[in-house]
């Protein structure tokens, strides 16, 4: 039963109304950025609430059951693994539902309910974004793993959140070293192209084809594909916290480094995001496998020294 | 006397029950899917005598009648190949029974060496140290013929060329299902009992599966044809397989094992599916499908759960062996050592490999745009009969249960008892939580569906940048196209157009190789008499050179 209300408290209301915050912060700063006022402080929870109103328009000769329900299958997942950071950050030693491996797969579903969606809207730009996304997907992957799994090697080979958090309580954070920031360097790197943003937004690529994987997606579905990512803005920050820095803590002074530690993350994926052009899809894999893998690798020979 | 040469334990007891599992659900399958072809009575009387001899194998105590009864699997491999109504198919057969008899004759080597070191065929009473050369030779030439018959690299080629040629029954009976229990399970046997594993034969064990892992599966991403690209993944899962036995660890040897059977669990599904549309479509290009999930809505869930499950998407079974492996594969961390990061980033990768080969899959054959060349016109529902659904909804059914339930279900029922070893898991996952919180969170994001205006959905055109689809007959992504990007990487494309020359088939170079020799021998009798005179005349001399010198 509290694992339940788990999902719901941590997994849907906590979670998306940091992902709003921070969704609305992102657009705040690059209109700043961009000499504009910006949005105010409600203006993703508006969006959501037009979109709700709006009508769901399906095309011709689409399975209306496969096109509907890939999003809900992509807001699940990431609610489910929301869930299991938030209870592992905040009780270490309850090991609760999954380890770094479930969550590094279950980190997948979020972009591969998105293809199935592209896929079934029959639609060839759709089809087009969604092969891209798995493209970018395969580019990133590798170097991804690896830096996750820097953490491990320093941390006594241990693949449970709990362990690798009470060991960072114990002997500093793993960002700290060297190994450590290389590997966070790569893996926001990586969240970059996981949320979708600039510059690698190939998926959706709104100004060349007219938003990719999304194109045939309206009203209520829309809305919940438009949640999903918000919420990932709130979930993989979290996650990268939570193998780099240590988790999140909320007595005294605690609540004040924790809230440094996400607001930094989201800040450096909105400066990222901001000061790029977007790649071309092929540019992004050669990225990701040359220069972005590189850095993996000496991470992760760093962390096999002990540095 | 028959006490010598059969004996059951929870192992093979295991690896037989799901012999003949997968051969009853075959044959079901095979009343629809073979119907009004010619043969039939041979068709099942060599269905019925692969099982034969495939119990025989498993159940065999006494290494020479292994031997036999694994020879005979190679020989009915080439009848019912030969089932197959396509051009190349006889060349098909050809290959497979070379390949696969020829490792045979390995083996057959393998087991006159245990003689001479031990002086017994007693598969249980055999503890060898692989101490001295012969030793080592004896362990990798049966492994050798264990690799032949599940596919690893580089015996594997006969396995994509037949899943194109052959019937498609056939292809899920022996290279995705049976093929695949009998090879791993040799592997395992003597692995675990008649050969004592030491460090370096683990390592050439991990290092053949990680190879296995990632190339079959960048093979298989560049696939034209449904069946060959199932193929390449019946290659592929097997690198988890003899990755998971060679970490030396319970974890990792059970997580292996398990694999073993999710995998026979989910390629039997996803060709039985494959062959559901092959029969409707008449064709398996997937150039000329399409579209197909209105046409074929239950096809395409069995098909949609296999590869989920074939690509480790949680909670479907081929996450749970996967994640043991990976656990098998951290613990060997613990010793000290940097190879273990090298084997799971191959194994983690070829995961995700394996995702993007399914993706194309599930939208060339059943979503995107249909093809104009498409056997099947329109959207009317019409599904293969019930013989040929069965099957395949069953094995879908179990990937889920197999998954969700991996603990209390599989792991303990038939993969626990078979090791000798107690297993403990370093990791954590609750399967059965984790369906129940994503079955929840559906229901809740079904929930703010409902608050919107979700009930009333209307039909229009997609919208192409103003064009129209139907006007344009040449805006159609089939999906083969997909990872063009990816096979045009630096090395990657000089290593794809060696692929394309069949310079890693070990079958074409072994044929170049002995057709070298030939045309040597042609060279020396071509026919013409004063080739034949000089030749005469130049032993002579080099006769009057030895003699007179």
């Amino acid at each position: 039963m509290s694992d339940i209300l788990y999902l719901i408290i941590y997994g849907f209301v906590v979670t998306a109304l940091v992902g709003f915050l921070a969704s609305w912060f992102e657009r705040k700063i690059t209109a700043r950025l961009q000499y504009r006022v910006g949005p105010p402080l409600l203006q993703p929870v508006y969006d959501i609430v037009k979109l709700l109103g709006k009508e769901t328009l399906v095309p011709f000769g689409v399975s209306k059951a496969t096109f509907l329900s890939a999003p809900l299958l992509g807001l699940a997942s990431v609610a489910l693994v929301s869930t299991l950071l938030w209870v592992n950050t905040l009780n270490p030693g309850k090991t609760f539902i999954g380890d770094l491996v479930v969550v590094l797969y279950l980190l997948t579903i979020p972009s591969m309910s998105m293809m199935i969606g592209g896929f079934a809207s029959r639609n060839p730009l759709a089809s087009l974004g969604a092969s891209r996304e798995m493209k970018l997907i395969l580019s990133y992957e590798l170097p991804f793993l690896l830096a996750v799994f820097v953490p491990v090697i320093k941390g006594g080979f241990s693949i449970k959140l709990g362990e690798l958090l009470s060991f960072q309580a114990q002997n500093g954070v793993f960002g700290g070293g060297a190994s450590g920031v290389l590997a966070f360097v790569v893996a926001i790197l990586c969240v970059q192209a996981k949320i979708g943003f600039v510059p690698f937004d190939v998926a959706e690529a709104e100004t060349e084809i007219s938003g990719g994987l999304l194109i045939e997606y309206s009203g209520s579905s829309l809305a919940i594909f438009k949640v999903m990512k918000n919420m990932l803005l709130c979930t993989l920050p979290l996650f990268l916290i939570v193998i780099f820095f240590g988790g999140l803590r909320f007595d005294g002074i605690n609540a004040l480094y924790s809230l440094l530690k996400y607001i930094g993350i989201l800040f450096l994926i909105i400066v990222i995001k901001n000061t790029n052009p977007r790649v071309r899809i092929d540019h992004a894999v050669r990225f990701f496998w040359g220069p972005v893998m590189v850095l993996a690798i000496l991470a992760v020979v760093l962390a096999f020294k002990g540095l | 006397m028959l006490g010598e040469l059969f004996k059951v334990d929870n192992f093979s007891a295991f690896v037989g029950t799901f012999a003949a599992f997968f051969t009853v659900l075959i044959a079901v399958y095979s009343f629809g899917f073979m119907r009004g072809q010619k043969g039939l009575a041979r068709y099942y009387l060599y269905i019925a005598l692969t099982l034969i001899s495939s119990l025989g194998a498993i159940f065999a105590n006494n290494l020479v009648v292994f031997v036999v009864f694994w020879g005979f699997l190679g020989f009915l491999l080439y009848l019912l190949i030969e089932f197959g109504n396509k051009e190349r198919t006889s060349a098909t057969a050809r290959k497979s029974l070379i390949i696969v008899g020829g490792t045979d004759a390995f083996m057959l080597l393998g087991v006159a060496l245990i003689w001479l070191i031990n002086g017994s065929f007693q598969m249980d009473e055999l503890a060898i140290t692989l101490d001295n050369k012969f030793a080592i030779l004896a362990y990798l030439l049966l492994a050798i013929g264990a690799f032949a018959k599940a596919g690893a690299m580089p015996f594997h080629t006969w396995i994509p060329d037949m899943a194109e040629d052959a019937p498609t029954p056939v292809t899920a009976f022996l290279p995705a299902s049976l093929d695949k229990l009998l090879g791993i399970y040799f592997l395992g046997r003597i692995s675990l009992d008649i050969f004592q594993m030491n460090d370096a034969m683990n390592m050439f064990l991990m290092g053949v599966g990680s190879f296995t892992i990632v190339a079959a599966v960048m093979m298989a991403l560049v696939q034209h044809d449904l069946k060959r690209l199932l193929g390449y993944h019946a290659v592929s899962q097997v690198g988890y397989m003899v990755l998971g036995i060679g970490t030396g660890n319970p974890l990792g040897i059970a997580g292996g094992i398990f694999h073993m059977l999710n995998h026979a669990i989910y390629k039997s599904c996803l060709f039985l599916s494959g062959g559901a549309v092959e029969k409707k479509a008449g064709t398996t290009d997937l150039e000329k499908l399409g579209g197909l999930v209105k046409v074929m809505p239950i096809t395409f869930i069995t098909f949609l759960i296999g590869s989920l499950a074939i690509s480790g998407v949680p909670p479907f079974n081929g996450f749970a062996s996967k994640w043991m492996i990976y656990q098998g594969i951290i613990e060997l961390g613990k010793n000290g050592g940097g190879w273990w990061i090298v084997w799971l980033m191959a194994a983690m990768f070829g995961s995700a490999l394996t995702l993007a080969s399914f993706m194309k899959l599930v939208h060339a054959i059943f979503l995107g745009q249909p093809s104009n060349e498409r056997a099947i016109a329109g959207n009317k529902k019409q599904e293969v009969g019930i013989t040929m659904l069965f099957p395949a909804v069953l094995l879908a059914v179990f990937c889920i249960i197999f998954g969700v339930f991996a603990y209390a279900v599989p792991l303990t029922m038939f993969i626990f008892p078979s090791l000798n070893e107690g297993v403990a898991f370093d990791g954590v996952w609750n399967s059965g939580i984790a369906t129940t919180l994503i079955l929840l969170a559906i229901v809740l994001g079904a929930i703010i569906y409902f608050l919107g205006r979700m009930a009333k959905t209307r039909r229009t055109e997609s919208f192409v940048g103003g064009e129209f689809l139907e006007k344009n007959a040449d805006m159609r992504l089939s999906g083969v196209e997909f990872y063009n990007t990816i096979q045009d990487v630096g090395i990657l494309k000089f290593i794809y157009r060696l692929a394309g020359k069949k310079l890693f088939d070990i079958y074409e170079v072994g044929g170049k190789i002995a057709s070298g020799f030939t045309a040597t021998l042609r060279f020396l009798h071509n026919g013409v008499l004063p080739t034949y005179l000089v030749w005469c005349l130049l032993g002579m001399l080099a006769i009057f050179y030895v003699v007179f010198k």
